[in-house]
C-alpha cells in the first residue's frame, strides 16, 4: 500500500507541471490586464508600453510561465525603458513558494487567496454537512418506504430540484423568501453579502445570510444522493446476508444502520471525496448571485482582469487538492472493502 | 413496533419541518434558535440575542453612519496605482486633490490658497512654469504638516522605475517639480502645457509614511498604505477593508476645513445592479451609482432623488476608416451621413432610455468647447435614401442589400455585451435595414473588445466597421488623443488609440494647436473648428449623452455632486433625521 | 392407483417443446418492455416529446422574423392575449423567443452530446482494451481535463473564439457562430467521466471467455471492438448519453448566464435568462418562462435516463 501511494504521488508531479503549462497558456486567452485595468477609458499608449515592461509581459508566455514558476531574480530586466536589462528580479517563483502578486492589486497571492478561503470553506463545509445528513436521512427513509407515498413524493421532489439549474432555484428561492416575504411583512432572509457592515461579522449574522446561498448549493446534490443512496440502500437490502440477519430476529435499526447502510455508503465515501476538492474553487455562480465574498467571487473578478498570479493560484491549489483527494478516494476504498488490492 | 412508528414520525417530521423553517426563522427571538438549529451549522445556534452593533449602543449620541452601496470592489486605494472609477470616486474621502472641482465642474481650491494663473504668478507667461501656494493649515490625519515635500515625492513615485503606476500622464512631459519651500511648489514642463488644471495632482502620497517603505523595498507597490491608507488628508480617515464585503471610514478630527458632519461612512460591495437597487429600496444603502435607465422609475417611486452627473462621456460610433483595412463604403461622407439620418435615435432615448438623456451630437456635448450651432443629426430615411442613391450604392442584384461595384454593403456592428448596447444594435440593424444597409452584429467581452492592437482587441485592429462605446475627453478638458494621424495603430505602433483610423490632416493640425494653446479663449475656438469637423464629416456618430447617475436616498442633506470629483462636498453631507 | 390418471388428449403434455416456448425478445424488445412499466419514464417521455414539438412545430406558428422583431415601445410588457409570455427589454415577443431558442437549446443538447460521446467512448475504449503505456497516458489526460475546474475551461474557451465568429447559416436559419463554440464547449469538458465509464466496461469484459475464443479465431482488432465488446456495454454508453443531453442543456444556460454563451440576437433558453436576472422584481416573466421550460426538459430527460438505466440493467427485476 505504501508503495502504491508512494508511485501515485511521484505519477501526480509531472501530471502537475502539465497542468501548470496548460492552465497558464490557457489565461494568455483570458483578455489584457491593461487594456482598462478596470477604468472605462482605454489606457494611453506610452502607459501600455510601460506597464508591459515593468510587469514582465513583454515577454514571450514560455518565457512568463518560467519566470511564475521559478522566478525571475536570476534574470534582468528593464525596468527603465533604456532597452538595457539591468535590473534584477524579485520574484523566487512557486517552486520556492513565492506565487507572486497580483496584477491587479499587486499584494502577493497567498494573502489575496488567505483573505477569501475560510469564507468559502464555511460555506462549503457547511453545505457539506447539510447534504450529508439530508441526503442519508432521506435517502434511507426512501428506501426503507419504498413506493410509499412519501417515497413518490420525495422522489419527484428530487428529481425537480436535481433538473433545476442552480440560479434559477436561488432566483425562485430569492423570489419568494426575500422579496416576497418582505412584501407580505414576514420575516425575510438577506440575500447580499456575509453580513451587515454596520452589526459587524457576528456569528448570528453569518448564519442568517448563509441560509439562503447554503440551501441553493446543496438542494441540487442533496436530490442527487438520496437517489444514489435509495438505490444503493434498496440494493443491499436485497441481499442474502439481510434476510439472514431479519431471519435472525435482530431488531430493523440494527439491520438497516449497522448491515446495510455501512456497505451501501461505500460508494458514497469516495464521491465525497472526489467532489470535495472542487468546494476550494467556490461555487462561482452561488457566489456571485449571493455576493458571498468567497474564492468562486475572487476567481471571477481577477479571471476578468486577466489577473495571472491569482488566477493561477486559485487553479493550483484546486488541482494539487483533486489529485490528492482522489488519492485519499482510492485508499478510501481499498481500506473500506477488503475486497479490492492495489499493487 | 412502536419505536418503528415513532421513528417514522420523528425523521418525517424532522425533514419537513427544517424544510419550512429554513425560511422563517426568527433570529432575534430565543426560543426560536431551536428551529434555525435544525438546517444550519450546529455551531452558530448559541449566539446571543444582542443584533445590534456595539457602536450603536455604546457612544451617548447617535453616530451618523452613512452606507454606500458599490457594485464593484476596489482593486487599490491608492491614487496613482488604479483605473477603477469606482477608486478613484472615493478617494475624495481619504485622500486630498490640490484642487477639485464643484457641481459646476468649475476648479476649487483645496490644497493651494489660489488657483494658479497669469495674473497672480501662478502660471509664466509661456506656459511652461506653474507656481503653487500651498495653505498653512493643512495637515495628514496623524498630526503632520503637508508641504512641499510631499508634491515632489509624489512626483518621484510616479517617475519612479519600480513603481508599477497606473499612469505616468502628465509628469512625464514636467521637467522638473521643485520645493523651494515648505509652502510652495514649482512644476516646469518641457513644452506648454494647456491641460493642467484638469489633469494634476489628483491625490498625494504621503513621504513621512511612503519613503522610507521605498528606501528599504526599492518599490511602493506592495505597501501597507495602498491598502490600508490610516494616513490621508481628506475629510475622512480609512478604518478598515474587509475583503469582498465592505469598507469603513471614519471622520477626520483634524481636518483644516472642519470636521465633516457625518461620523462614518461604509461602502458595501454588492455583486450586481440588481442587489444595489434592492439595497436602496430596501433603506439599506443611502447611495447608488450606474443603475440602468430602466431601473430609474422604480428607484423614485421609492423616494430615491435621482442626480445626472456629466462627467464628459458620451455613447457613440467611430466609423472604421482606416484608408486600407476600412470598408469602402465608409469613406464616402455621404453614406456616413446617411447612417446618421437612418437611425431614430432619439426614439432610442426615449424608449430606451426613458428620456432620460439626450441625443449626443458630439463628444464635447455640454462642456463649452462644442460649436454651439450643432444639434444631433434628425431621422430623415427618405433622405438617407436619396443619398445613398447618390453616392452609387444601390441594390442591383434585388436581395435587399444595396451594393456598388460588386460589394455588399453589409457592415459589422461590434460592441460590449452590455444590455442596452445589445438593445441598441437590435434596434439599428432593423432600422438601418429599412434603407438597404445591412449590419453584421457583434459583441465581445469588454477585455477582449478594449484590448490593443497587439492583442488583436476588437476595437483596435479594424475588423469592425461600426464601433460603440462611451468615450470622454479628459474632462473637464477637451484634450484627446484619439483623432491624432500618430496615434493609428499598426504593426509599428501597436498601443496607438485611434481607433477609427482617421487620418484628416486638417483635423491632426487643429489638435495639435489646441494642446498648446494656453490662452482660453482661443482653445474653444479652436475647439469648435474641431467639433463642426468631426460632426459634418460624421466621422463619430453621438448616440446619448452618458451622465454618471447617482441615486440617493432622502436620508442624506447637502448632497451635490460634481462631474469630476463626485464627492467634493462631502464634509457637508448630513443624516436628515 | 387409480388417481393418477394418464393425461388425456389435448393436455399440456401432449404438447412439443417447440410450441411451449415463447420465442426469444431482443435486448431491444426486453429494454422497451421493461421501460414501459417505468410509471415516471414514460411521462419523461411523453414530456419530452410535447417539448420537441413545441420548439419544432412552434415555427409553423411563429415565424423567425417575428421572434426578432424589435419594438422598444412596447418593452417589458406583461403577459397578456397579444404576448402570452410577455415582451423582453426591446419588446420581442417572449413565446415566439422561447420556441426559436428551444429549437437551439436542443440542437446545442444533442450536438454537444455526440461530440462527448464520439471523444469519450474513443478514449475509453482505446484505453480500456489496450491497457499499459497507452491506457496510462489516456487516463493521465483524463485526468488533466476532469482537474482543470470546467468553468475555467468553458470561460477560456468561450473567450478564445469569442474574437471572430461570423454567422452561420444552416437549413434556411441564421444564428451566430457561437453555437458552435459552445458546442464545442460542452463536448470538450464534459468527455472524461464517459471515457472513464467506458475505460472500465472495457476492462472487464475483455477478460471474457468469449473476446479470448473471437482472438483465438483471429477476427480482428477493430471486430473485436466494435462488434463484441461495444454492444455489450452499450447500456451505460446510453444512459449516460441520455443524461448529458440534460446536463449540456444546463451547462448552456450556465454560460449563458455568466455572459458567455450564444450572442443575442439569436435566442437560446439560456441567454435568454442572462439579462432577467437585473429584472427579478419587476419583470418574473423574463426569466421565469425560459427557466421552467429548461428545468422541465431536463426533468424530462433525466426521467427517460433514470428509466432507461433500470430497463436495460440486466439485474432488474421489473419484468
Amino acid at each position: 500500500m505504501t508503495r502504491y501511494i508512494l508511485r501515485r504521488l511521484l505519477q501526480a508531479i509531472p501530471l502537475l507541471f502539465v497542468i501548470s503549462l496548460v492552465l497558464f497558456f490557457l489565461m494568455q486567452n483570458m483578455g489584457d490586464p491593461i487594456a482598462t485595468m478596470g477604468g472605462r477609458n482605454v489606457t494611453r499608449s506610452a502607459d501600455r508600453e510601460r506597464l508591459k515592461r515593468q510587469l514582465g509581459l513583454d515577454k514571450p508566455i514560455i518565457v512568463q510561465y518560467l519566470y511564475w514558476l521559478a522566478g525571475n531574480d536570476w534574470a534582468k530586466a528593464d525596468l527603465d525603458g533604456d532597452g538595457i536589462a539591468e535590473t534584477p528580479g524579485t520574484r523566487r517563483g512557486v517552486l520556492r513558494g513565492d506565487f507572486g502578486l497580483s496584477l491587479v492589486n499587486k499584494k502577493p497571492v497567498t494573502q489575496v487567496i488567505w483573505e477569501r478561503l475560510p469564507n468559502t470553506l464555511l460555506l462549503m463545509l457547511t453545505a457539506e454537512a447539510m447534504i450529508l445528513i439530508f441526503a442519508l436521512l432521506i435517502g434511507i427513509y426512501s428506501a426503507l418506504k419504498q413506493y410509499s407515498t412519501f417515497d413518490n413524493i420525495i422522489t419527484t421532489v428530487t428529481f425537480l430540484f436535481y433538473s433545476m439549474p442552480v440560479f434559477f432555484f436561488a432566483l425562485v428561492t430569492m423570489y419568494i423568501f426575500a422579496v416576497n416575504f418582505k412584501k407580505w411583512g414576514l420575516p425575510y432572509l438577506p440575500t447580499v453579502g456575509m453580513f451587515e457592515p454596520t452589526a459587524g461579522k457576528t456569528p448570528l449574522q453569518v448564519a442568517w445570510h448563509m441560509v439562503l446561498p447554503t440551501a441553493t448549493l446543496s438542494f441540487g446534490f442533496i436530490a442527487g444522493y438520496s437517489r444514489y443512496i435509495r438505490s444503493a440502500m434498496l440494493e443491499a437490502m436485497g441481499q442474502d446476508y439481510v434476510r439472514t440477519a431479519k431471519a435472525k430476529g435482530l431488531p430493523k435499526p440494527e439491520i438497516v444502520y449497522i448491515h446495510a447502510l455501512k456497505n451501501a455508503a461505500l460508494p458514497i465515501v469516495t464521491i465525497i471525496a472526489l467532489d470535495l476538492p472542487f468546494l476550494l474553487g467556490g461555487a462561482i455562480v452561488t457566489e456571485r448571485i449571493f455576493g458571498w465574498p468567497g474564492m468562486g467571487r475572487l476567481f471571477l473578478d481577477h479571471v476578468s482582469r486577466g489577473d495571472t498570479p491569482v488566477v493561477m493560484g486559485i487553479l493550483m491549489m484546486i488541482a494539487v487538492a483533486v489529485v490528492i483527494f482522489q488519492l485519499i478516494a482510492d485508499i478510501l476504498y481499498a481500506w473500506l472493502d477488503p475486497r479490492i488490492r492495489y499493487t | 413496533m412502536v419505536i418503528r412508528q415513532s421513528t417514522r414520525l420523528f425523521l418525517f417530521v424532522l425533514v419537513v419541518v427544517s424544510m419550512i423553517l429554513a425560511g422563517c426563522a426568527q433570529p432575534a427571538t430565543p426560543a426560536a434558535t431551536q428551529a434555525p438549529a435544525a438546517t444550519e451549522a450546529p455551531a452558530v445556534t448559541e449566539a446571543p440575542s444582542v443584533t445590534e452593533a456595539p457602536a450603536a449602543t455604546e457612544a451617548p449620541a447617535e453616530r451618523k453612519v452613512a452606507t454606500f452601496i458599490w457594485t464593484q470592489e476596489f482593486d487599490t486605494l491608492n491614487p496613482y496605482y488604479t483605473n477603477m472609477w469606482f477608486s478613484s470616486v472615493t478617494q475624495q474621502l481619504y485622500n486630498c486633490w490640490a484642487w477639485d472641482f464643484d457641481e459646476a465642474n468649475k476648479p476649487q481650491p483645496r490644497l493651494v490658497t489660489e488657483l494658479p494663473s497669469v495674473d497672480n504668478g501662478g502660471l509664466s507667461a509661456d506656459g511652461k512654469v506653474i507656481t503653487m501656494k500651498l495653505r498653512d493649515d493643512i495637515v495628514w490625519s496623524d498630526g503632520t504638516p503637508i508641504t512641499s515635500e510631499d508634491f515632489v515625492f509624489t512626483y518621484q513615485m510616479i517617475m519612479a522605475d519600480r513603481n508599477t503606476v497606473a499612469s505616468r500622464n502628465p509628469y512625464d512631459l514636467m521637467e522638473k517639480v521643485e520645493g523651494p519651500d515648505a509652502r510652495t511648489v514649482v512644476i516646469t514642463f518641457k513644452e506648454p502645457y494647456a491641460p493642467w488644471v484638469a489633469n494634476l495632482w489628483r491625490g498625494l502620497l504621503p513621504v513621512h509614511v511612503l519613503k522610507p517603505i521605498f528606501d528599504q523595498e526599492g518599490t511602493i507597490d506592495t505597501a501597507e498604505w495602498n491598502k490600508a491608507p490610516t494616513v490621508g488628508c481628506g475629510p475622512f480617515v480609512f478604518d478598515q477593508w474587509e475583503s469582498g464585503s465592505f469598507t469603513r471610514f471614519v471622520a477626520n478630527e483634524k481636518y483644516w476645513l472642519g470636521r465633516p458632519k457625518l461620523d462614518e461612512i461604509f461602502f458595501r460591495f454588492v455583486p450586481d445592479d440588481a442587489s444595489q437597487i434592492a439595497a436602496l429600496k430596501a433603506g439599506d444603502g443611502d447611495l447608488g451609482t450606474f443603475f440602468a435607465y430602466s431601473d430609474l422609475p422604480e428607484l423614485e417611486a421609492a423616494g430615491i432623488k435621482i442626480i445626472n452627473s456629466f462627467s464628459g462621456y458620451n455613447e457613440g460610433i467611430y466609423f472604421n476608416m482606416h484608408a486600407e483595412k476600412g470598408h469602402p463604403a465608409l469613406k464616402d461622407v455621404k453614406v456616413r451621413q446617411a447612417i446618421a439620418l437612418a437611425f431614430d435615435r432619439q426614439k432610442l432615448v426615449d424608449d430606451l432610455l426613458l428620456g432620460r438623456t439626450k441625443v449626443a451630437a458630439t463628444d464635447w456635448d455640454n462642456t463649452p468647447y462644442n460649436d454651439p450651432s450643432i444639434s444631433p443629426w434628425p431621422y430623415d430615411p427618405e433622405k438617407a435614401k436619396a443619398l445613398l442613391d447618390e453616392a452609387g450604392w444601390v441594390d442591383s442584384n434585388g436581395d435587399g442589400v444595396r451594393d456598388k461595384d460588386g460589394v455588399e454593403l453589409v457592415l459589422k456592428y461590434g460592441t460590449t455585451t452590455r444590455e442596452i448596447r445589445q438593445d441598441t444594435q437590435a434596434v439599428a440593424q432593423q432600422q438601418l435595414a429599412e434603407v438597404g444597409i445591412k449590419l453584421d452584429l457583434q459583441s465581445f467581452d469588454p477585455d477582449i473588445f478594449f484590448a490593443s492592437y497587439a492583442e488583436n482587441g476588437a476595437s483596435a485592429n479594424f475588423s469592425l466597421d461600426l464601433i460603440e462605446y462611451s468615450d470622454s475627453p479628459n474632462f473637464p478638458d477637451p484634450d484627446t488623443s484619439a483623432w491624432l494621424c500618430a496615434e493609428i495603430p499598426s504593426d509599428e505602433n501597436p498601443t496607438g488609440v485611434n481607433t477609427s483610423g482617421l487620418c484628416d490632416e486638417e483635423l491632426d493640425a487643429l489638435f495639435k494647436l489646441q494642446a498648446s494653446q494656453v490662452d482660453y479663449n482661443e482653445r474653444v475656438q479652436t475647439f469648435n473648428k474641431i467639433t463642426k469637423m468631426i460632426f459634418e464629416n460624421v466621422y463619430w456618430l453621438g448616440l446619448w449623452q452618458d451622465p454618471d447617475l447617482f441615486g440617493v436616498s432622502s436620508r442624506l442633506a447637502n448632497v451635490k455632486i460634481s462631474g469630476v470629483t463626485p464627492f467634493f462636498n462631502i464634509m457637508e453631507w448630513d443624516l436628515a433625521q | 392407483m387409480e388417481s393418477i390418471a394418464p393425461p388425456s388428449k389435448g393436455s399440456i403434455a401432449n404438447l412439443s417443446p417447440d410450441v411451449l416456448e415463447t420465442p426469444p425478445l431482443s435486448l431491444g424488445q426486453l429494454t422497451w418492455r421493461r421501460f414501459r412499466r417505468h410509471k415516471m419514464a414514460n411521462f419523461g417521455a411523453i414530456m419530452l416529446i410535447l417539448l420537441v414539438l413545441y420548439a419544432f412545430g412552434g415555427a409553423f406558428v411563429f415565424s423567425e422574423a417575428y421572434a426578432n422583431k424589435t419594438e422598444t415601445g412596447a418593452r417589458l410588457q406583461a403577459p397578456s392575449r397579444e404576448h402570452p409570455f410577455g415582451t423582453d427589454t426591446v419588446g420581442r415577443d417572449i413565446l415566439a423567443r422561447t420556441i426559436y431558442g428551444g429549437q437551439i437549446s436542443i440542437l446545442i443538447g444533442l450536438t454537444a452530446m455526440l461530440v462527448e460521446l464520439v471523444i469519450g467512448v474513443t478514449v475509453g475504449a482505446i484505453s480500456g482494451f489496450f491497457g499499459g503505456l497507452i491506457d496510462s497516458l489516456l487516463m493521465r489526460i483524463t485526468e488533466a481535463v476532469i482537474v482543470i475546474p470546467q468553468i475555467f475551461l468553458l470561460l477560456v474557451m468561450a473567450k478564445y473564439f469569442a474574437a471572430s465568429i461570423p454567422n452561420i447559416t444552416i437549413l434556411g436559419r441564421t444564428f451566430s457562430g457561437s453555437v458552435v463554440v459552445i458546442i464545442l464547449v460542452i463536448g470538450v469538458t464534459t468527455w472524461p467521466y464517459l471515457a472513464r465509464i467506458v475505460r472500465s466496461q472495457f476492462l472487464s469484459i475483455k477478460e471474457n471467455d468469449f473476446i479470448l475464443a473471437a482472438r483465438a479465431t483471429g477476427t480482428s482488432t477493430s471486430e473485436i471492438i466494435f462488434r463484441h465488446i461495444l454492444p455489450n456495454s452499450i447500456a451505460p454508453i446510453i444512459v449516460s448519453g441520455t443524461l448529458s443531453v440534460a446536463s449540456a442543456i444546463t451547462l448552456e444556460a450556465y454560460i449563458s448566464f455568466l455572459g458567455l454563451g450564444v450572442r443575442p440576437p439569436t435566442a437560446t433558453w439560456g441567454n435568454m435568462l442572462e439579462g432577467a436576472y437585473n429584472y427579478i422584481e419587476t419583470a418574473w416573466w423574463l426569466w421565469f418562462f425560459p427557466g421552467a421550460l429548461i428545468a422541465l426538459i431536463v426533468l424530462s430527460i433525466n426521467f427517460v435516463g433514470d428509466g432507461l438505466r433500470d430497463a436495460l440493467d440486466p439485474h432488474s427485476r421489473a419484468i
